[in-house]
């Protein structure tokens, strides 16, 4: 079992992103700098959140503004930003996304001896609500930026008691 | 003959670009959103090729899969996993349940045909069972007027498209001297923005022609129009008859 401090969880987790854009999305984004959870939530955000348990257990969350979530709806849907009718859409994008990205972050803590089990996403978007997870033995943020847009990764993780 | 493929995804999103895959294809999709309904989907519609997602909730798809295999009736349907793990012994795991193939998300839609290319030959749509790849008959005439039937649902490529043979068919009209035009909404299944853009860039294409245009919504589109700023201002009929005499 191999130890979590020495896994590699932001290359894991960024190749994923930009293999779930590029594919999913045909768009092209970066890693940069973590934004501020404050900067991603002007005028409203959705968080798009993925869990794992089992040897070892963690979430992975993943933030953007209403608006980039908007463009990533209409982008993996072949629509138009004008088309996309309801946050319904929004929100099934935003999960998906978590649930590739958890899926395969899962499946490499699988081949490293550390065995879990992937939840089903959940997604929350509003304003002026913050979402903290405490008592984990690793934090990791990663941020991306696609053109004007930024997002914002976490992923908190720890072995199993 | 038509194959009945049946996508299981808890993901309408995952649902729909496996439908967008299949549609130049002689193929009748059915849909699940979880491994209970997929079950039931399968029993009742007895598809020639199932796409199944895992992570599922009520029932995942590993569940799904097992009992497939375990129903006479159902055990021989081609299954395919879509699954965002690619770990070793999730791969082996599934294999071993006698699965035809398996892709890894992200997935392209043409990836997903290659592999049922792989397993079952695949017949492109003829034009003749294909209803949708008819050309749709936008414009029609009533006397001296032209009626230009808006689609069911207008997406920004139906937009570029009809206002491509809107402009097309403007020239026309004013080679031919007509002079009137009425939209008809009477087919309109959801008012939305590019509803509206299409709406208004007919007005102006008419305006600038010398076309006098009319609108024809019934009183509930009529409401919805006027939520637009765009469009609360035009002036509507309820029928086309109104219209024509109004013009």
């Amino acid at each position: 079992m191999s130890d979590i401090q020495a896994l590699d969880l932001k290359g894991f987790v960024t190749h994923s992103v930009k293999s779930v854009f590029q594919t999913m999305l045909s768009m092209e984004i970066e890693l940069d700098n973590p934004p501020d959870k404050e900067g991603i939530c002007t005028n409203g955000h959705i968080v798009g959140t993925v869990g794992f348990a089992g040897t070892v257990m963690g979430t992975i969350n993943l933030f953007v503004s209403r608006t980039f979530g908007r463009e990533m709806a209409a982008a993996m849907l072949g629509m138009t930003v004008d088309d996309i009718g309801s946050d319904e859409e929004v929100n099934d994008v935003i999960g998906e996304v978590c649930n590739m990205v958890g899926g395969d972050l899962k499946s490499r803590l699988c081949d490293a001896g550390l065995t879990c089990s992937l939840s089903i996403p959940s997604v929350t978007y509003g304003n002026g609500f913050r979402i903290e997870s405490k008592g984990w033995a690793r934090h990791e943020q990663l941020g991306f930026r696609n053109s004007q847009h930024s997002a914002l990764l976490e992923i908190y993780v720890k072995i199993a008691n | 003959m038509t194959l009945k493929v049946l996508t299981v995804d808890d993901s309408k999103t995952i649902r729909m670009i496996v439908k967008k895959a299949f549609q130049s294809y002689d193929c009748a999709i059915c849909e699940a959103e979880n491994g209970a309904e997929g079950l039931a989907a399968a029993t009742k519609e007895k598809p020639g090729l199932i796409i199944l997602d895992i992570t599922m909730p009520v029932m995942n798809g590993i569940e799904m899969l097992d009992r497939l295999k375990s129903d006479p009736d159902l055990k021989n349907i081609p299954v395919i996993m879509l699954t965002a793990e690619s770990g070793k012994d999730n791969v082996l795991n599934i294999v071993k349940k006698g699965i035809k193939d398996y892709m890894v998300k992200p997935f392209k839609g043409e990836d997903l045909i290659d592999r049922v290319r792989k397993i079952m030959p695949l017949e492109s749509k003829t034009e003749a069972d294909s209803a949708e790849s008819k050309p749709v008959k936008y414009f029609t005439q009533v006397e001296d007027i032209v009626v230009l039937s808006l689609p069911a649902k207008v997406t920004r490529p139906v937009t570029v498209e009809v206002e491509g043979k809107l402009q097309a068919k403007v020239q026309e009209m004013t080679a031919a001297q007509l002079k009137k035009m009425i939209l008809d909404m009477g087919g309109v299944s959801e008012t939305n923005l590019s509803l509206i853009k299409l709406i208004i860039a007919a007005f102006q294409q008419c305006q600038q022609a010398g076309i006098a245009v009319k609108l024809v919504a019934n009183p509930k589109q009529s409401e919805e129009l006027k939520g637009f700023q765009e469009t609360s201002q035009i002036t509507v009929s309820h029928s086309i008859e109104e219209a024509k005499a109004v013009l």
